[in-house]
């Protein structure tokens, strides 16, 4: 059998995933407005909050609304504006982030000694919650646009990190014993085995670090919190309330994490086209 | 050299020994001696368990004999060293290099310029028949090809003294002779020492000079054969009767 070229960037695999995508979408929103049919006039409208009545709360608001408030906030520029100045935060924070969790998870991971210090670091901070640390972040690194890339980072860090850590040990010692009787500095050892060894939990990672990153931007926008920002729209979203608003800011936050994972999985793809992959 | 002087002396093993130490110490040799001449197939044939791999990863430089001395080229191993090509039982194709890189890869290390990389790769590639496999990733090969493409990857740095661990310890009998045919073509293009570790006998007796023949567990040599048989060998050697008698007699010292 030749070798056959393939193009990665859009391969067979990753088409189905995006029409796989799409279907699921697409059949998760049928039903949505199925459930908002059935439940009008069905749904109460008033709605207790411990201390007053919230009036004409739309539960469940139907496509029209959502149409609506979708035009509103698209002509206004509230939307596109938010999702670029997120988006921005997000990318910003996810480079960041990325990049010192790899450093230093090849650092552990090389260092067979810090091993033992670093890891059950990981692990205490590996679930620590976004909004816990928001308030020190703030003390720390004060009340801007500085403090909200950091704590993207420092999320994506932390899973960037252990990926990082896990794939430089791992490398099989049969790669290292080969190129050291081939003959390979150290350095060449570490730019061409061990590298690449690690590179498909590293790849694998980042992409999780991506998800995260947008996981976290609701969180951090809190921070000086205004427009325009995804996350601020949902937190007035939340204020007011105002539920049309609420499903349109979560609608784009979900498409634009299928868009950057779809995007994440292609760079994934082609780093780790070297693999055997079992179907 | 005129004809009745012997022939260098590339690798030694005085009395080694061997012991993993560990929770439960294993003695994996006992004391073990062994000569290996220039331009000698030897093959060291046993049991699975005998320490034979004990022995060559002692000769590649990756163990230090816990007895005992080896030495190469008359001074002492002190780790994996560029005269010495081993070649590893385990696979050890780097899977995410193409069958060129591979081949490359020694001579990368050695900081051989890319020009002189590409002819010798090109070269060794196809001398074992993997010119449309160039640019492929080993993905793509069969168990077969890639550990072949493991041997020309060491032969590729030309060292004087090969070390193989069951190269072929893994395929089917058919891919097995054929590779041992390959090999075989290999080492009579460009002679060079080789230490073959194995527990086939024929396989042995049809590559090798000389084969020595170690007791199971802790490693002993147990008997040490010469074979004349004459080279090429082809399919008719491995049904001679000159080949068929030392089989016996092999089979006999493994016991």
């Amino acid at each position: 059998m030749p070798p056959k070229k393939n193009n990665f960037f859009l391969g067979p695999g990753l088409r189905t995933r995006a029409a796989r995508a799409f279907l699921g979408v697409g059949a998760l929103a049928v039903l949505y407005g199925i459930a908002a049919e059935i439940g009008r006039g069905r749904l109460p409208d008033r709605i207790w909050l411990g201390t007053h009545y919230v009036e004409n709360v739309q539960l469940l608001p139907p496509y029209r609304s959502l149409l609506e408030e979708t035009a509103f906030l698209l002509e206004s520029g509230i939307l596109l504006d938010s999702v670029a100045v997120s988006a921005g935060r997000v990318l910003l924070g996810f480079l960041l982030g990325g990049a010192l969790g790899i450093l230093l998870g090849i650092a552990t991971g090389r260092a067979a000694r810090a091993e033992y210090l670093a890891d059950p670091w990981v692990t205490f901070f590996r679930f620590t919650p976004a909004l816990a640390l928001l308030p020190l972040f703030v003390l720390w690194f004060g009340y801007g646009e500085g403090s909200k890339v950091l704590l993207i980072a420092a999320s994506v860090a932390v899973v960037t990190l252990l990926g990082a850590h896990q794939g430089v040990r791992s490398v099989p010692r049969v790669y290292l014993e080969a190129a050291s009787a081939l003959g390979a500095s150290p350095g060449l050892a570490f730019r061409k085995i061990v590298l690449p060894a690690a590179s498909p939990q590293i790849f694998a990672s980042l992409r999780i670090g991506l998800g995260l990153a947008w996981v976290t931007i609701v969180v951090a926008e809190l921070i000086d919190a205004r427009m325009p920002s995804l996350g601020y729209l949902l937190t007035l979203a939340g204020a007011y309330p105002r539920v049309p608003t609420m499903v349109v800011g979560i609608a784009t936050i979900g498409a634009l994490v299928l868009a950057f994972d779809l995007l994440a999985l292609a760079v994934h793809a082609r780093a780790t086209r070297w693999m055997r992959r079992t179907a | 050299m005129t004809a009745g002087d012997p022939p260098r002396l590339r690798l030694q093993a005085v009395d080694v020994g061997y012991t993993y130490s560990g929770r439960t110490a294993t003695q994996a040799l006992e004391t073990i001696s062994l000569d290996v001449h220039d331009s000698e197939f030897l093959a060291v044939l046993g049991p699975v368990g005998c320490g034979k791999t004990t022995l060559l990863r002692i000769f590649a430089g990756f163990l230090r004999p816990t007895t005992g001395s080896v030495a190469c080229d008359g001074s002492v191993v002190e780790g994996p060293g560029r005269e010495r090509g081993y070649v590893l039982q385990e696979d050890a194709i780097f899977p995410w290099m193409t069958v060129r890189e591979n081949v490359e890869f020694g001579l990368l290390a050695r900081g051989v310029d890319a020009a002189a990389r590409g002819a010798t790769s090109r070269e060794m590639i196809r001398l074992i028949g993997l010119s449309r496999f160039e640019e492929a990733y080993p993905k793509e090969l069969s168990a077969g090809m890639s550990k072949m493409v493991e041997v020309v990857r060491v032969l590729a740095t030309d060292p004087a003294i090969l070390l193989l661990d069951e190269p072929f310890g893994a395929l089917d009998a058919q891919t097995r002779a054929r590779m041992q045919d390959e090999l075989a073509r290999l080492w009579e293009r460009r002679r060079k020492t080789v230490l073959f570790v194995t527990h086939d006998a024929e396989e042995a007796l049809y590559l090798a000079d000389r084969i020595v023949v170690l007791s199971p567990r802790p490693g002993r040599v147990k008997a040490d054969f010469r074979v004349d048989l004459p080279r090429p060998r082809s399919l008719e050697a491995r049904f001679s009767p000159a080949f068929s008698a030392l089989k016996r007699q092999i089979w006999e010292a493994l016991g």
